[in-house]
């Protein structure tokens, strides 16, 4: 029994040392490392990328700004998604269709999609235009290459990454309870508050993991929805890679975001459980 | 039967490196040759050829830094040679498999990058202006009219940290490779005033919105503009007063490649004045070929956005590879740029 265990876990295993904990050890030993001359990595060894990205305000800023952009489109995402998940829970035989529906635009690369708001946004696109035929606005408005334009790509992306999570909850939960509550002079609107939304909290904090730390790495939305205005930490790390051929502060940058969005995950989880007892 | 078909597939993938035509492996620019280009070099040399593109300097170089790419023949810009040199990447040139290297532009005979081509045959290049559309009076002539208020929200400079400092320091009068910290802060100080008018920093994406007018002045590369203006004729190409970036992309040869001869024979191939000529007219980009050039069609020959008369070329400078003190100074200033 043993054994079988061993061998089955063993692709699972191959797969994830040498697929995601080797890389991830490389990019750890290269953020130690000094940019070469032009570019690549050589010794000496220094801790000198993390110091950099900790005393220069300006990535502290840049990193503030992705945790806001991040964070307001988790917010918005929860609003937009929780109803939606509720209705979809209660729709009885069309959930399947719903929920297929909510999926849907996964079918296309995110890319394709995300171009496809540049095409809507634009000055000569098609919201625009709609606009101007029906008088609301003489000149053409500023919808693409600012904040939210990047906020609204983000939205799209991730919206069903936070109605699923829910959805599930809700589907499961017990109508008894809601019945119950109705029964004891609850309004629909209490019920809400102290039944469902309780009791859906696993698929909500789900939901929102799920949608921030996407948001929080994001580069393709706010590259192109953005302008390259208001650049995120993805990009920052991008352009390391790229532009600036420095490796090492590159690897030292990701690395902080991935501590950094552990550190919120461990937190999160012991106060779940700390409400748990 | 399936199964027996994929071991035969993989026994005559395992056997086919020695018994088959010599091979090539060439690693250029995305639109850069013509579609017989690569058809008739191993027509006539009997050489497989296997091709493949990239569309940045830095994707080429992240493939081959670590010296076993497998690729043979490589097209870096002119500011890169030199780093890739450096880095012991390229292996020298043997001019005596080179005999169609008199066809270059005489400034391509004895570039400052490589002053007696040791290294590289420079094969397209190219510069940076203001594509603009011809509503906008007076017409911009130099990176200082791209600080207009009257462009607030309809222009866009490139995103790519050589172009756009390079605009900021040029329109001060500073010299576009400067390294200097006092002029790298004065460009930054002046590029932070312009964002507030810039409505995106955009590259190649800036095309389709100036074509559809919803841009009326775009920094862009000369080539680029050309499609352009190609797509609509509401739109003219400047060549600024103070002076404007100008690269060439060069083909080298590996110092990993076991095939040098060959490399050699494709480089000299793509020298000849027939097949730059074919390239060139195809892919629309300047070729640094005096014979090919000769050889095209007129309206091509004497376009003045891909081929700049003498009097406006002598503005030009050539980018060059910075010192990494320089280069990271110049990130921390674009980041700024682009966070601000």
């Amino acid at each position: 029994m043993k054994a079988l265990r061993f061998w089955m876990l063993a692709p699972s295993r191959a797969l994830m040392g040498g697929l995601f904990l080797a890389p991830l050890s490389i990019i750890a030993a290269y953020s130690f490392l000094t940019r070469g001359t032009y570019g690549g990595q050589s010794t000496p060894w220094t801790a000198e990328n993390y110091v950099r990205l900790l005393a220069d305000p300006l990535y502290t800023l840049i990193l503030a700004r992705s945790f806001w952009i991040a964070g307001l489109s988790t917010m918005f995402c929860l609003l937009l998604g929780f109803p939606l998940a509720l209705f979809i829970a209660q729709s009885g035989r069309r959930k399947n269709l719903f929920i297929h529906l909510v999926m849907l635009p996964f079918w296309t690369s995110f890319l394709v999609r995300t171009y496809a708001w540049m095409f809507l946004l634009r000055d000569t696109g098609l919201v625009n235009t709609l606009l101007q035929w029906a008088g609301v606005t003489g000149e053409p408005l500023p919808l693409l290459y600012n904040e939210a334009a990047v906020v609204l790509g983000l939205i799209y992306g991730y919206l069903p990454f936070m109605v699923l999570p829910i959805f599930s909850t809700l589907d499961r939960l017990d109508k008894g309870l809601l019945e119950a509550a109705s029964d004891l002079g609850a309004t629909p609107w209490t019920s809400l508050w102290l039944v469902t939304v309780p009791l859906a909290m696993p698929g909500i904090v789900g939901g929102c993991v799920l949608v921030f730390i996407p948001c929080l790495g994001a580069y393709l939305t706010p590259d192109l929805l953005g302008g390259g205005k208001s650049m995120m930490i993805g990009n920052l790390v991008q352009n390391q890679f790229t532009s600036a051929r420095d490796w090492p502060f590159g690897s030292a940058i990701s690395l902080a975001l991935m501590a950094l969005v552990m550190m919120a995950l461990w937190t999160l989880q012991r106060r779940q459980k700390e409400d748990l007892l | 039967m399936k199964r027996r078909e994929l071991l035969v597939a993989m026994a005559s993938l395992a056997g086919c490196a020695p018994q088959r035509r010599p091979r090539l492996n060439v690693f250029n620019w995305s639109n850069y040759v013509g579609t017989d280009t690569i058809p008739g070099f191993e027509k006539e040399s009997g050489i497989e050829v296997r091709y493949s593109i990239y569309e940045s300097n830095e994707e080429m170089l992240a493939k081959v830094f670590g010296g076993n790419s497998g690729w043979d023949v490589v097209f870096p810009a002119c500011n890169i040679v030199g780093p890739m040199r450096e880095s012991g990447l390229i292996a020298p040139l043997q001019h005596r498999w080179l005999d169609q290297l008199g066809n270059l532009e005489e400034r391509f005979q004895h570039p400052p990058w490589d002053r007696n081509l040791d290294w590289c045959v420079p094969y397209m290049w190219g510069a940076t202006g203001i594509l603009y559309n011809k509503k906008l009076q007076p017409a911009p002539e130099a990176w200082a009219d791209l600080w207009d208020e009257r462009l607030r929200g309809r222009m866009t400079m490139l995103d790519d940290p050589t172009d756009s400092i390079g605009a900021g320091l040029m329109k001060l009068g500073l010299p576009l490779n400067s390294v200097e910290p006092d002029h790298l802060d004065q460009a930054k100080l002046a590029l932070l005033r312009q964002k507030r008018l810039v409505r995106a920093y955009l590259n190649a994406e800036a095309r389709d919105q100036m074509v559809s007018g919803d841009l009326l002045a775009s920094q862009m590369w000369a080539t680029t503009a050309q499609q352009a203006m190609e797509a609509s004729g509401e739109l003219a190409f400047a060549y600024p007063s103070e002076g404007f970036p100008v690269y060439a992309d060069c083909g080298v040869i590996l110092r990993e490649s076991q095939r040098k001869q060959s490399a050699h024979r494709f480089l000299n191939y793509l020298s000849r004045g027939d097949v730059a000529c074919a390239a060139a007219s195809e892919c629309k980009a300047a070729t640094a070929n005096a014979k090919a050039r000769l050889l095209l069609p007129e309206a091509l020959r004497n376009n003045e956005v891909l081929y700049p008369p003498e009097t406006v070329l002598k503005r030009g400078e050539w980018v060059e590879a910075l010192a990494a003190a320089g280069q990271r100074k110049r990130d921390r200033i674009w980041t700024e740029i682009k966070s601000g």
